[in-house]
C-alpha cells in the first residue's frame, strides 16, 4: 500500500514533505512517522521525546482529520492515507 | 470570498462588495508585515485544510453575529515589510456585530487554522511561535 507523508513549517525544512511511503499491512501512525523521522536527528528529536513518544505539542491529521497523539501508536494506516505533522499553528 | 492565496486583493473592491441593503456597518482587520528587523516573511499552509477552516469559521461567524457578508484572505508565500498578511472584512447590520464578528474571526484563525509564518532576517530565519500551544483544534 501506499501512504503519503506530508511535513510542515520546521518539520519539513528538517525532514521533507510530501514523502511517500509503502508500509505494510497494520503498521501503526507512529511507527510510521517514526521511521521516516529517523533520517535526520535534528528532525526526529524534534518530534519525538527521549521515549519516543510525540512531543506534546505536535499535531498529527490523518487525512485532514486530527488524531490524538495519544491514539497515533494504535491508528493503522491503510492505502492511500495521507498523514500530516506539524507544530502548533501561527497564522493570521 | 474564502481564499488562501500568494495575490494581494483589492481592499477597496471587497468593502464596496460587502455593502449590501441591510448593511450598517463594514469592519475591516488587516493584518500586516511587521518590521521586527527582519527582510521578509515566509507563510506556508496546508492549504486544504486551512481552506476548510477558514470556511467553518466564517460560517460560525455569521450564525453567531449576524454578520451579512464575510471575506477571508490569507495570502502565503514571501511577504515584504508592510505588505498585508491576512485580510478580513465583514458586513453586518449593527456595528457591535460587525467589530464582534472581526474579532471572533482572527481569534478562531489564531486557535486553529494550519499556517506558519518564518520571520527572515539577515542571519537567518525564525519560526514564529503559535499563540496557542496545540493549534489545530481537535474539530479539525
Amino acid at each position: 500500500m501506499t501512504v503519503k507523508v506530508r511535513f510542515f513549517a520546521r518539520f519539513r525544512e528538517l525532514l521533507g514533505t510530501d514523502i511517500i511511503t509503502e508500509p505494510g499491512n497494520g503498521t501503526v501512525l507512529a511507527n510510521l512517522v517514526r521511521d521516516i523521522a529517523q533520517k535526520n536527528k535534528e528532525g526526529y528529536d524534534a518530534i519525538f521525546d527521549e521515549q519516543g513518544s510525540f512531543r506534546e505539542f505536535v499535531i498529527v491529521m490523518r487525512n485532514g482529520k486530527r488524531v490524538e497523539i495519544a491514539d497515533a501508536g494504535k491508528t493503522a494506516v491503510v492505502d492511500g492515507d495521507e498523514i500530516a505533522v506539524f507544530p502548533p499553528v501561527a497564522g493570521g | 470570498m474564502i481564499a488562501i492565496q500568494h495575490e494581494d486583493v483589492d481592499i477597496g473592491n471587497l468593502i464596496s462588495a460587502a455593502k449590501s441593503a441591510g448593511t450598517g456597518a463594514v469592519v475591516v482587520f488587516d493584518g500586516v508585515v511587521r518590521d521586527d528587523n527582519i527582510r521578509e516573511m515566509e507563510l506556508e499552509a496546508y492549504e486544504e485544510v486551512a481552506l476548510r477552516e477558514l470556511e467553518k469559521i466564517a460560517g460560525d461567524a455569521t450564525r453567531l453575529h449576524n454578520l451579512l457578508h464575510v471575506d477571508i484572505i490569507h495570502r502565503i508565500g514571501r511577504l515584504s515589510v508592510s505588505e498585508n498578511i491576512l485580510i478580513i472584512v465583514v458586513s453586518a447590520g449593527h456595528r457591535p456585530d460587525a467589530y464582534a464578528g472581526s474579532r471572533y474571526i482572527i481569534e478562531e484563525i489564531k486557535k486553529g487554522v494550519p499556517i506558519w509564518k518564518k520571520e527572515l532576517t539577515k542571519d537567518g530565519g525564525r519560526w514564529v511561535p503559535g499563540e496557542h500551544a496545540h493549534g489545530a483544534g481537535k474539530n479539525s
